[in-house]
């Protein structure tokens, strides 16, 4: 059976100065994840290899190159979700962590809990021996000057999504060739949101869901009409229905569209190794590596290829 | 012509029907399995719950006013493990989480770890109302509670003798606390439909015994914790967070009405599979949006209640159904 990755650096409206480097940043990192399932690792490693690799490219809304919140500060969610046992890990409003994936993945295989936020999140990551970086070391130059643009924080969440402000998730799925899939998902949230919001990326079914019997789901998008329809839950209870991948992510971004007005996008793989990445947003850079061939695409409908 | 009667007839029949059965609200204290001299209290507490959640609704309110009434009596009740009486974390501190959710919107409002407020379900549905977020977490949660102006409270008048002996005896190296759980009253919750037909759900809570600090279980993640669609219904759950998650529990029992099941199949449907899957035990109230409704677990017990049609239902075993009217006072 063959091994899949795939994965996404967010679904908004990338703007041209930023399109080559979110596409070599998906590109990257999906290669990154394969070359873990290559040589036998497991989906789950594969996910935390590819997010982990997003989460340090300062191109994207994630760990390094995060959005600030309305105190200017980096505060960071993420889940990891193992498809085998449907065990989670998950991070909320974590700071100075530079892979807060690392850290989600720490939380599902060394506690009892599956999610972990604020103050008690850093107290776990330093009683495990996590490294903390400098608050500074996460934000980019990029963020501060566009945080300082939209310091006035009045024209609503929806609006800034519609614009070219906003500035996405990144996520990752995987099918392992035993059969086993998982996802991860990592942002640093709406910029200028308020001190603790926590959006749909670290919530179970919202920002991403793994079930060895259906498949696996990372989301991204706007976060609050994400988490009113359960998406990544709701892609998959169509897949248990007998939907194909491509249709139920299609069907559920759809019906975001229509019931809550949101936009957004999503990766899925099936436990069989079928896979799709979809979105209703103007853009969603996203890459996969299946059976030696490396898709990628960043406009709708685009889909590149090139031999690995 | 029979059939053309029928068919003529069947819609309005249905439609009054409907009429009938709204409004209600069904409330729960928690699954587990509750010590005997606390029986009577955890009943009573989700039969007055109930009764409060009723007069809202009676009185024109929406069935979101009404889960957020019924929710607060319990978190005021310092027998349940929410608001007052809160089980205490590793570190011996009260962290709370709480969900609300509008079934005509999908909107919902959610706090995590949040500490010092005494009706977390009220600063839930303030995150939903007044800000263009779902979800605020600790220290966060707690300053946008002081910009909304909403007292704060002593961290002692949150913890009880009870809870102070439970946390002092899960301390020691050999305890367990989630069989420990089983021992108190957990979570609270309720659901609700209101004469427009607009549905709600509502669940706080405590947490888990001992946990660590910033621990979030499900009762604040919206589709595990509960889940609210104008649609299909609404559900609140509880039992052990960590499975109830790995399940999205509420999701799954909308999803199962939504393939046609009845509210009560559903629930049982999702808490089977919850056991099955992966071995967790809990319990759950639901409520359609014709008003049909259930209170289903697989604990041993769970303290629930319901008020509809001037009738107060009860029980706290499995199979236990007890009725009442409603205008006589407990």
């Amino acid at each position: 059976m063959s091994a899949v990755v795939v994965v996404h650096g967010g679904a908004w409206a990338i703007p041209d100065d930023l399109a080559k480097a979110s596409v070599d940043g998906v590109k990257a990192a999906a290669r990154e994840g394969f070359s873990v399932l290559k040589v036998g690792g497991s989906a789950l490693d594969a996910v935390e290899a590819a997010v982990r690799a997003l989460e340090d490219n300062p191109v994207f809304n994630a760990g390094h190159g995060a959005a600030l919140n309305a105190d200017g500060e980096v505060e960071l969610d993420s889940i990891i979700m193992d498809g085998r046992t449907l065990a989670s890990g998950a991070v909320s409003s974590v700071k100075n962590i530079a892979n807060p994936v690392s850290l989600a993945r720490a939380v599902m295989e060394k506690t009892s809990h599956v999610m972990l936020t604020c103050r008690g999140a850093n107290l776990f990551a330093e009683s495990i021996g996590m490294a903390t970086v400098p608050a500074d070391k996460l934000v980019t130059e990029y963020e501060r000057k566009e945080w300082d643009k939209q310091k006035n924080y009045v024209t609503g969440v929806m609006e800034d999504f519609n614009s070219q402000w906003a500035h996405d998730t990144v996520g990752a799925v995987a099918v392992d060739s035993t059969g086993n899939v998982a996802c991860a998902t990592s942002t640093g949230g709406i910029r200028n949101k308020m001190v603790g919001r926590v959006g749909d990326c670290p919530i179970i079914g919202s920002g991403g869901y793994a079930d060895n019997l259906s498949g696996a789901v990372s989301c991204t998008g706007h976060g609050e009409s994400i988490l009113k329809v359960t998406l990544a839950r709701l892609i998959l209870s169509h897949v248990e229905q007998g939907k194909s991948v491509a249709d139920s992510s299609q069907l559920s971004l759809q019906y975001m569209g229509d019931r809550v007005r949101g936009a957004g996008g999503a990766i899925v793989v099936s436990p069989l190794g079928q896979w799709e990445a979809t979105f209703t947003t103007e853009r969603m850079a996203w890459a996969a590596v299946d059976r030696d061939v490396l898709w990628y695409g960043l406009d709708p409908n685009e889909r590149l290829k090139e031999q690995i | 012509m029979i059939l053309l009667f029928l068919s003529f007839r069947t819609p309005q029949r249905y439609f009054a029907q409907v009429k009938d059965m709204l409004p209600v609200v069904v409330v729960h204290g928690g699954a587990g399995q509750i010590p005997k001299d606390r029986t009577e209290m955890s009943t009573a507490g989700v039969c007055s719950a109930a009764r409060a959640g009723y007069t809202i609704l009676c009185g024109g309110g929406s069935s979101m006013d009404a889960v957020v009434e019924a929710v607060s009596v319990l978190e005021n009740n310092p027998c349940y493990n929410a608001g007052c009486g809160s089980v205490l974390n590793i570190k011996g501190e009260v962290e709370m989480d709480a969900i609300v959710m509008d079934g005509k919107t999908l909107g919902s409002g959610a706090v995590s770890a949040v500490r010092n407020i005494a009706n977390p379900i009220q600063l839930a549905r303030l995150v939903m109302d007044k800000t263009s977020h779902s979800f605020l977490t600790a220290e966060g949660a707690n300053q946008f509670a002081r910009s909304m102006g909403v007292p704060e409270v002593s961290p002692e008048s949150l913890i009880t003798e009870y809870s102070r002996m439970r946390w002092v005896k899960n301390l020691a190296p050999d305890a367990n606390p989630v069989e420990s759980q089983m021992g108190k009253m957990g979570t609270v919750g309720a659901v609700a439909v209101d004469s427009e037909g607009n549905i709600a759900c509502a669940t706080s809570t405590g947490g888990m015994l001992n946990k660590m600090e910033g621990r979030v279980g499900d009762t604040p993640c919206i589709g595990s914790g509960g889940y609210a669609d104008n649609l299909f219904g609404a559900v609140s759950t509880t039992g052990h967070g960590e499975t109830i998650m790995k399940v999205t529990l509420a999701r799954l029992i909308l999803f199962y009405i939504e393939q046609g099941q009845s509210v009560e199949a559903a629930s049982d449907l999702g808490l089977a599979y919850m056991k099955s899957r992966v071995s967790g035990l809990g319990g759950v109230v639901s409520v359609d949006p014709q008003g049909r409704w259930a209170a289903r677990f697989s604990s041993q017990q769970m303290s629930w209640a319901a008020a509809q049609t001037e009738t107060l239902h009860y029980g706290l075993y499995a199979g236990e159904h007890f009725t009442q009217s409603l205008e006589k006072p407990l």
